[in-house]
């Protein structure tokens, strides 16, 4: 064997190795977590809300709901903002130094560090529009996970409408559709697949954020009550429920496990983060069949 | 506004029917500028005392007292350097090597299998990653890893183990960290490598090289810009991981010695501090201050990467 095949083989070994160190990595990870997880993973432990158990720990009810509600709401909030955006970028503006600049934008925005967005909600959202948000919210964690979510269905919806095949539109306008009407009637169906992968995005990226949520929805042991209450010092007067409420979420259920070592099993973090892991890869999951299904059909 | 009004009333249906959407689409940009503008003025407004108290003094002093006013905070920095560092130094090579895995030897139906396994593994949340280090890994880098290195590199300054009753520390951090950027320096890697068009390797095959030969000196020349940009990404997200350092790296005010060594990364101090100090100016104005470092790094980066020619 001369000494270039020698080294190809050696290489190719050493690419061989990595990828098995790293799906062993991957895949180890995820195994440990369920074996530490099955100790408390029961279906009285996730239907029952925390604080229906006596001491801490022991049901994440209230944190499921609490994290269904904020990557949902979020991702409501962004999605209209996002796509609207990617539309008026990819066909109504004239590329040049501003869109440019706002491309920048949006990419900074992008890599904002969490803890970053996390204190700005903090400071503004939670102590000074607290007559809004009513401090630690669903509200205020809801606009905080909404912007850090923005670019992220921006991005997808500008990479759906790019895959737009031109000759659709150009028909449309051949037609004499006007502009909005080949928008509306065609780009934006056509597009519908790659701005529903990045909604499912946006709903994970929001459901697996822990710091932003921990500065702006707080944490609480208590389902989400739907009902309003008179409340001094509120706007309108008024304090409305759930959105005004402290709400609770899995990752700072698993968070807690760690902050009360001695008062909650690590157990109950990992089952936490188990049925976290179990809801992202589901709606993952879903949407992925949803979309085949209906490109078949 | 009764111009406004009067404007829309002056058109014609149609021409009212064309301007409404374009003018409603022009909102959403708008919107979304001025938010992303809003908060970045936001974060820097509300840091601009700390730096005209502390002058440079805040970035080069390592003392941090909020009873003496004296903020410095090289010691977060040099943390959160470091931390990023030894993660890069862990996860580059191999994710390099497990993309030239998955896009030149991996057989068709096992890179099918392994790309929407990693894909998948993105979406674990960063504070799992966290407990998973602090209860599981911790034990095993006490008892193995820390003594093993020490015992056998130890006589380099920089595997010493100063703290053998514990596990948390750079080295324990960074192995987190570095898991967690595998799959996103993985996607994108092989994501550039595959993009490097087929003639380019029939070409090299052509002149007589092996396989390896036109990986190294076709393939990866070529798809450099995208794994570096894949790299800085990789290093952002490191940076910026706030839960799974709070837990791991020990929160120790000092600069670590060692890679075994404590230490305190900038994201970290902000969190512990943020609950107690927000309500004061001057130490929120600090630990805001922070804040608008790492963010004016993050921001040097992404116009780094936006320069390679990388798509984030």
């Amino acid at each position: 064997m001369n000494k270039r095949t020698l080294e190809g083989h050696i290489f190719k070994a050493i690419s061989y190795i990595a990828a098995a160190i790293t799906l062993l990595a991957l895949v180890g990870i995820l195994g440990r977590i369920t074996l530490e997880a099955l100790p408390s993973l029961s279906l009285y432990f996730i239907i029952t809300p925390e604080s229906d158990v006596p001491g801490l720990g022991g049901g994440i009810a209230n944190a499921i709901a609490g994290t269904l509600l904020l990557s949902i709401l979020s991702t409501a909030l962004a999605t209209p903002l996002a796509v609207g955006t990617a539309v008026y970028l990819k066909r109504y503006a004239k590329p040049g130094i501003l869109v440019r600049a706002f491309g920048f934008l949006l990419d900074v925005l992008a890599g904002t560090p969490s803890i970053v967005l996390g204190i700005f909600g903090l400071l503004f959202l939670v102590y000074y529009m607290k007559f809004v948000t009513g401090g630690f919210s669903l509200i205020a964690g809801t606009i905080a996970l909404t912007i850090l979510i923005l670019p992220v269905i921006e991005r997808a919806a500008e990479g759906a409408i790019d895959t737009v095949p031109s000759e659709l539109e150009e028909a449309s306008y051949a037609l004499g559709a006007s502009k909005w009407d080949t928008v509306r009637r065609i780009t934006v169906p056509f597009a519908l697949t790659g701005i529903l992968t990045g909604m499912v995005l946006g709903i994970g990226r929001a459901a697996e954020e822990s710091a932003v949520v921990i500065l702006t929805a707080g944490y609480t042991q208590f389902m989400p009550e739907f009902k309003v209450l008179p409340r001094e010092g509120f706007l309108f007067g008024m304090k409305i429920y759930p959105f005004q409420d402290l709400t609770a979420a899995l990752p700072i259920t698993v968070y807690r496990s760690f902050e009360f070592p001695h008062l909650i099993p690590a157990s109950n973090g990992f089952a936490a983060a188990f049925v976290l892991i179990v809801i992202v890869m589901l709606i993952n999951a879903a949407t992925r069949m949803l979309l085949w299904r209906s490109r078949i059909g | 506004m009764a111009q406004i009004t009067h404007y829309f009333l002056k058109m014609n249906p149609d021409e009212l029917r064309s301007k409404l959407p374009h003018l409603l689409l022009l909102t959403c940009v708008l919107a979304t500028a001025a938010i992303t503008l809003f908060f970045i003025a936001f974060i820097f407004k509300t840091a601009l005392p700390v730096f005209e108290s502390q002058g440079l003094g805040f970035i080069t002093g390592t003392k941090w007292s909020y009873s003496e006013q004296v903020y410095g905070i090289r010691i977060f920095i040099i943390g959160t350097l470091v931390m990023t560092a030894v993660t890069l130094l862990l996860a580059v090579p191999l994710s390099v090597f497990t993309a030239i895995f998955l896009s030149e030897f991996a057989p068709v139906r096992v890179a099918g299998i392994m790309r929407p396994t990693i894909e998948l593994l993105v979406g674990i949340p960063s504070v799992v990653y966290g407990i998973f280090g602090l209860f599981v890994l911790e034990n095993i880098f006490q008892d193995h890893i820390d003594p093993f290195l020490s015992g056998t590199l130890g006589f380099i300054p920089f595997f010493s183990d100063p703290s053998p009753n514990s596990g948390t520390g750079v080295l324990l951090a960074s192995t987190i960290l570095a898991v967690m950027i595998l799959p996103t320096i993985i996607a994108l890697s092989e994501d550039a490598m595959r993009a490097v068009p087929f003639e380019y390797k029939e070409a090299s095959f052509a002149l007589g090289a092996t396989h390896w030969e036109t990986i190294r000196k076709v393939v990866l020349p070529t798809a450099s810009g995208g794994i570096l940009a894949a790299t800085v990404l990789g290093m952002m997200r490191a940076m910026g991981e706030t839960m799974a350092i709070v837990m791991l790296l020990g929160n120790s005010a000092h600069i670590p010695s060692s890679v075994l060594d404590t230490g305190y990364a900038m994201t970290s101090k902000i969190l512990n501090d943020i609950g107690y100090y927000c309500a004061m100016d001057e130490p929120r104005s600090a630990l805001f201050g922070i804040a608008a470092v790492l963010f004016a790094m993050e921001i040097i980066f992404v116009a780094a990467a936006r320069k390679i020619g990388g798509k984030l």
